[in-house]
């Protein structure tokens, strides 16, 4: 082969190279695009939970991630059936933050809000993880397993978002993969637990 | 192979592989399509599929993006939430004025100042063959039917569906109706924990429910929307439903028609509905309180004040009550037709 016909076909080589670069340009993304961006510290500077038990304990979210926390499934649905999840949910049980305004009482409830003017109430039986319905991911209900709800603020692993209701949420959470529950009781952008005795 | 022939192979081979492997990617290029972001009430959404699909049709530049939810989060996401939406329809016209007309926040407008009353629904008794006495029952004889022992119902949490609270409002006005002062006691009352309890105050029967519900016995479920309550008729967890009529037809159900005065469908007997009443457990949002007075269920539309598409929404609003008028299954039924 001549040095004529080697350029030639080095120069088509090359012209495909840079074509096939060029189409497939725009084609090709990492993914990250549209993920959310995990939560700064700087982003909840100045956020704390106040708890109101016998008495009254604000916490830091630095002092929130440094109490004894649990990790399990957590999976929710809407009331329209849009499903959320599932996650691997990491926080702090309920129980052990009313621990530390006095406890819960069998009979007391457990009243969790949000600075947007949302409110969820907990008794004390569903604090135990009684009472609760469950679904499989077809969303056909089933026998309900050991449940425990607990403030969210991690979720797969990284700091939750705020679109995600970060820095802590509420999350029913279950040792078994794929159960899940009624989406009403994830409260978003918690800042205010209060124990109302009975 | 002569070297002209090395040089096509060559060549060929190259256009070949730049054609398979930018296969997909050789789509002339998207339109960029305009968002419209609808907020509606759960039982809407079934009719609502084909009112997207045909207006996307006619307007192929357009992308209508509904979202349910209850009524009372419909106008949350806008008032409490601020997320930027084009169309809100809820199940209560009343919770527009109740929570729109009022200063949003960082301006001078309210969230809106008008809305437009388009369908009434009624509240039924939705039941399956599968259903325990579905052969006997009628609209006659429910109350005794659905008070038997071995007889399961369900309505949908009041907290969160505004079908929920209906639910209980029927079974109050029942009360009246019927002269039968013990049906809430049979059929509610007694089956949760702690029994609840009705009042009679100035012509007024009200019921006042505790944070959370929670049935005794196996004779009532709560669930908290209508797809789960529907869910549970269809797999025979429970035997009759109280629903919207359009959600029972839009899932091929049967039912049982209550008389106007109590099925909260008629603007006739709005005074007669507001003598019942269902106080919630809790204020679960800050924007509106705990009380809940029965008046006639109607549909309503508007657009905030700050929607991001005016024009865009003000079409989808216009073609929205035109389908409506048309009907269908799992319309509500036109406001002001037989």
């Amino acid at each position: 082969m001549g040095d004529r016909v080697r350029r030639i076909i080095l120069s088509g080589l090359v012209m495909g190279m840079l074509l096939f670069l060029s189409f497939f340009a725009g084609c090709s993304s990492t993914g990250r695009e549209s993920a959310q961006a995990p939560v700064t510290p700087q982003e909840f500077a100045g956020w704390n939970l106040t708890i109101n038990g016998s008495f009254q304990k604000i916490l830091s979210l630095d002092e929130i991630r440094a109490l004894p926390s649990v990790t399990g499934h957590g999976f929710a649905v809407s009331t329209v059936g849009i499903k959320f999840g599932p996650y691997t949910c990491k926080g702090v049980d309920l129980r052990d933050l009313a621990t530390l305004v006095g406890g819960i009482r069998p009979g007391d409830e457990l009243w969790v809000s949000a600075p947007d003017g949302y409110l969820w109430v907990f008794d004390s039986d569903q604090l135990e993880g009684r009472g609760f319905v469950t679904f499989n991911e077809t969303l056909k209900e089933i026998p309900t397993p050991p449940l425990r709800i607990i403030l969210m603020y991690e979720q797969d692993g990284k700091p939750l978002t705020y679109n995600d209701g970060g820095p802590c949420r509420i999350a029913i959470i279950s040792e078994q993969r794929g159960v899940v529950t009624e989406g009403s009781a994830w409260v978003k952008w918690i800042d205010r637990i209060e124990v109302h005795r009975r | 192979m002569n070297r002209q022939g090395w040089i096509l192979f060559s060549v060929s081979l190259l256009l070949i592989l730049v054609l398979i492997m930018t296969a997909g990617c050789m789509q002339p290029p998207q339109r960029e399509r305009t968002p419209v972001r609808v907020l509606a009430a759960g039982s809407l959404l079934l009719p609502l599929e084909g009112v997207e699909t045909r207006f996307e049709a006619q307007n192929p530049d357009i992308d209508v993006q509904v979202e349910g939810h209850g009524s009372i989060q419909v106008i949350r996401q806008v008032t409490d939430l601020h997320r930027p939406v084009d169309v809100i329809i809820v199940a209560d016209e009343a919770l527009i004025p109740d929570m729109m007309y009022r200063k949003s926040e960082g301006s001078a407008a309210n969230y809106t100042d008008w809305y437009i009353p388009f369908a009434t629904n009624s509240m039924v008794i939705a039941y399956t063959n599968k259903s325990r006495y579905a052969d006997e029952i009628t609209p006659d004889n429910w109350r005794e039917v659905l008070a038997r022992q071995d007889v399961r119902i369900g309505f949908s949490n009041p907290l969160l569906d505004a079908a929920g609270y209906r639910a209980l409002m029927v079974i109050l006005l029942a009360e009246d109706q019927y002269n039968d002062t013990t049906l809430f006691d049979r059929l509610v009352g007694s089956q949760l924990k702690p029994p609840l309890v009705t009042a009679n105050e100035n012509g007024t029967r009200s019921v006042t429910l505790p944070a959370v519900l929670k049935p005794s016995g196996g004779k009532l479920a709560i669930r908290d929307g209508s797809i789960y309550l529907m869910s549970l008729l269809d797999a025979g967890g429970i035997d009759y439903a109280f629903e919207y009529r359009s959600v029972a037809e839009g899932q091929h159900v049967q039912f049982i028609p209550l008389p106007e005065t109590i099925d909260l469908s008629s603007s006739r007997y709005a005074s007669h509905y507001a003598g019942a009443q269902v106080i919630l457990g809790f204020e679960r949002f800050s924007t509106l309180g705990r009380v809940r007075t029965g008046n006639p269920i109607v549909y309503a539309i508007t657009i905030p004040n700050d929607a991001p598409h005016p024009e865009l929404a003000h079409a989808f609003l216009n073609f929205t009550l035109e389908e409506a008028e048309r009907g269908g299954i799992g319309w509500p039924r036109q406001l002001g037709s037989a």
